[in-house]
């Protein structure tokens, strides 16, 4: 999916700003890792772009439309076309991992056999082959509030796997996970979407996992693109100023300082 | 089609057996408890039900009506008041003796004491045969004794209040932090220095909170019992249904309405004036001195106005009185036809209170919806309020109603019965929904889902256990009131109650009434065990 962002603004409130004008442009297929401070900005401009929250001014193009100008079923249509994997998946704690993995492509499926999915699972075989690329078979048939934290958000790439979508935006994918299996669920879903030419955005904690996986790095920082930069141009300077903060005393960042990424201990989803 | 072993679900034969058994025994259910949805719309009925109801309008208005309807309002209120008391007389020695949070043996090792837990356990069979007799079947033998009037109202309330109040006290008490008591108790202390000190402080305005919550019920049950000629609102009401006089039954649903609301919106002001913080207590506007004053001149005046005599009630030819009577139950018959009617009897109860369950879970669950704010402000404003309206009319008052649509029997009973619980699940639904966590469903409508689906795969499964608890819980409610649905016509083992009853033929009165315990333990025992499975 083709993507067009110029002076997109969102007002949270005045204590609180949500985005300050955001220019990016991506083309079909590209991959592209978001990486900046707490509260920089980068859920909120994920989730205007799947169209889960609408900009206060500024245009979005997806695939040269303006999702807002869309009627109700056109939107509906996209969205199926766009899988976002949240940092705390929301999975209904007694829901079945399978059933939970299904459900990412009820916008796709007939009315009757996502209702019939609800008794007997339709696509076992599907569930399977996309829990299997994350080492998760064996939790096929486990209840969602079985599984640990980390597995949980596994189960959340996975339903977007299975979803298949043309534009996959993942919100801190692998904050719960350890650095290894990190850097593998990582590796997974941009070998994914580079398969299927789908479009990726991750924003990241992890800098380091960023520069490794991604070609191209934006940088957020108090609602606006600070840097957008090819991984290798990234300069260390680039992300003392993209870290650097008010209250803490000015130093290296704590990003830099550990050669591992950091799991986020408060991100870590709770079913 | 042919599954590999690699897709096939573990879960699948389970749901596939229960689909059918769900299927199979939905049949035979339905046959015992009568449903005919056409006797809905059989012309005859309509005639009946629709000229009744055309007939509500004009209220009753004249002044000798609305002198008769005073005193009744006020009957039932003092009914309400004082049958809390007593209940409170006898629920307060029955949760101190029944609760675990004072036994000393739990403390550490003592002394054998093998009486103490017997005591205990005593005093909770006792408490669950009190709460297990439907006031309603107390008011029925009460009024056989005292004869019409308020005073089998209250001693019935008081009984089976008692025992359900006992229950819950003793749960609060052991819930609450057990530490002050155990550490009184292990200094030596005694039971009473240990509940004053150590469990009320902490006990004291939950328990406040629900007596004021049982007073309330009290008040709907003073109503129903009327019905049965035990005074109140409920006994003009039986008279003018009898009468057919639409006008005057529609004036007494709207007092009996106006008085809920009222009650309600007392309760919950009482309610919340106990729980403010504790830093906002110097800006009540009345002190707690002033309402406990005014709650014992209600107290006192309602008990002046019932006249309750319990000098006679406990005189020297009373006791002799009350234990010849009590001895005409003894021993319960158990003849061969009365055990077969008790069977069939049993068995339409049963299905009476299923039904009527599950159609009020279904009739609740599609209200819930608009309920819980999901088609806009106004239909959620319409729909709060017909699922107050129905929630506010007793079953038992449904029934009379519906016995009129559908003629005698069960299927009326299972009408009404839907028709009260509907408001009471369609508002616990609700809220449930409204309390539920909205990312789940956000998160598939994003994803392109469709609205519908999106409910059902992204919210359905995280309300769904709420839901099935409330459900469970209302069908043991349902149980017992769909056993003395027959006294207003409506089948099953009230019917059957009525007529031993009428004839006085206490010892089968008794059989049956041992029946009724039995079936309210049986599906107690099976709703939690289908909690537990499903929980």
């Amino acid at each position: 999916m083709e993507i067009l962002v110029s002076d997109l603004r969102l007002n949270y409130g005045a204590e609180q700003p949500g985005l300050a004008g955001v220019d990016l442009r991506l083309a079909r297929g590209e991959q592209v890792a978001i990486i900046g401070p707490s509260g920089a900005g980068k859920t909120s401009l994920l989730r205007c772009l799947a169209t889960a929250l609408r900009a206060s001014s500024g245009t979005l193009q997806l695939d040269t439309r303006d999702p807002w100008r869309l009627g109700r079923e056109d939107l509906r249509v996209l969205r199926s076309r766009i899988g976002t994997i949240h940092q705390a998946p929301p999975l209904p704690p007694r829901q079945r991992v399978v059933t939970a993995t299904l459900a990412g492509r009820l916008g796709v499926w007939p009315i009757w056999k996502s209702l019939l999915s609800l008794i007997a699972p339709q696509d076992i075989a599907g569930a399977r082959a996309a829990l299997q690329r994350l080492d998760l078979t064996d939790k096929l048939f486990e209840r969602c509030d079985q599984v640990s934290g980390g597995q949980l958000q596994r189960v959340g790439i996975a339903r977007v796997l299975y979803q298949a979508p043309a534009l996959i935006l993942a919100d801190e994918p692998v904050s719960a996970l350890d650095p290894a299996l990190a850097d593998h669920t990582l590796a997974v879903l941009c070998d994914d979407a580079r398969q299927r030419g789908a479009t990726l955005i991750a924003s990241l904690h992890a800098v380091d996992l960023a520069r490794a996986r991604f070609s191209r790095i934006v940088g957020v920082r108090d609602g606006r693109i600070a840097f957008d930069k090819s991984a290798g141009e990234v300069s260390e300077g680039d992300l003392t100023a993209l870290y650097a903060s008010e209250r803490v005393t000015p130093g290296s960042p704590p990003a830099l300082t550990s050669a591992l990424p950091r799991v986020s201990a408060t991100g870590l989803p709770c079913c | 089609m042919l599954l590999s072993r690699d897709s096939r679900d573990p879960a699948a034969a389970g749901r596939l057996i229960g689909c059918m058994l769900v299927l199979a025994l939905a049949w035979p259910i339905g046959k015992v408890a009568q449903v005919d949805p056409a006797a809905l719309l059989d012309p005859a009925n309509l005639k009946v039900a629709g000229g009744f109801v055309a007939s509500f309008w004009p209220l009753a208005h004249d002044t000798f009506f609305l002198g008769l309807l005073r005193d009744a309002v006020l009957q039932t209120l003092a009914i309400a008041t004082v049958g809390t008391l007593l209940a409170l007389l006898i629920a307060i020695p029955l949760a101190v003796g029944s609760t675990a949070a004072l036994s000393v043996s739990a403390i550490g090792p003592a002394p054998r004491a093998i009486w103490r837990p017997a005591v205990r356990q005593a005093v909770k069979a006792l408490t669950l045969f009190l709460r297990g007799i439907p006031e309603l079947v107390w008011a029925l033998l009460f009024v056989r004794v005292f004869g019409l009037g308020p005073s089998a109202a209250v001693l019935a309330l008081a009984l089976t209040y008692g025992g359900m109040l006992a229950k819950v006290f003793a749960e609060i008490l052991d819930s609450v932090d057990r530490g002050p008591a155990r550490a009184i108790l292990a200094a030596g202390g005694s039971r009473t220095a240990a509940l004053v000190y150590g469990l009320l402080p902490n006990a004291v305005p939950e328990l406040v909170s629900y007596s004021i919550y049982r007073w309330e019920c009290a008040l709907r049950a003073a109503v129903v019992m009327g019905l049965v000629g035990a005074g109140g609102m409920g006994q003009l009401m039986d008279q003018s249904m009898k009468a057919f006089n639409g006008g005057e039954v529609a004036s007494i649903l709207t007092a009996f309405l106006l008085l809920v609301l009222a009650a309600d919106a007392l309760s919950n002001l009482l309610r919340r004036w106990m729980d403010a913080p504790p830093d906002a207590l110097h800006k009540r506007i009345v002190s707690g001195w002033v309402l406990a004053l005014a709650g014992a001149l209600v107290c006192v005046s309602a008990w002046r106005m019932i006249g309750l005599d319990l000098g006679a009630l406990f005189g020297a030819h009373a006791g002799s009185d009350i234990a010849r009577f009590l001895g005409e139950f003894l021993p319960p018959a158990h003849d061969l036809p009365l055990l077969g009617k008790i069977a069939s009897g049993s068995l339409e109860t049963l299905a009476t209170s299923l039904v009527g369950t599950v159609l009020a879970a279904c009739l609740a669950a599609v209200l819930a919806l608009p309920a819980a704010g999901r088609c806009g402000a106004v239909l959620k404003a319409i729909t709060r309020f017909a699922l107050n309206l129905l929630r506010a009319v007793p079953e038992l008052v449904w029934a009379t109603i519906t016995v009129l649509a559908v003629g005698l029997g069960p299927f009326a009973g299972a009408l009404a019965l839907a028709l009260h619980t509907c408001g009471v699940l369609g508002r616990l639904y609700a809220e449930a929904l409204e309390n539920a966590p909205p990312a789940g469903e956000a998160a598939l409508r994003t994803s392109g889902a469709p609205r519908s689906l999106a409910f059902l795969y992204g919210a359905l499964p995280q309300v769904a256990p709420q839901w099935l608890a409330y459900t469970l819980y209302r069908w043991e409610i349902n149980i017992r009131m769909a056993a003395v649905m027959g006294f207003v016509g409506a089948g099953g083992l009230g019917q059957a109650l009525y007529y031993e009853l009428s004839l006085f033929r206490l010892g089968n009165a008794c059989a049956i009434i041992l029946a009724m315990l039995l079936l309210a333990l049986l599906v107690d025992h099976a709703s939690a065990m289908l909690r537990w499975r499903l929980g």
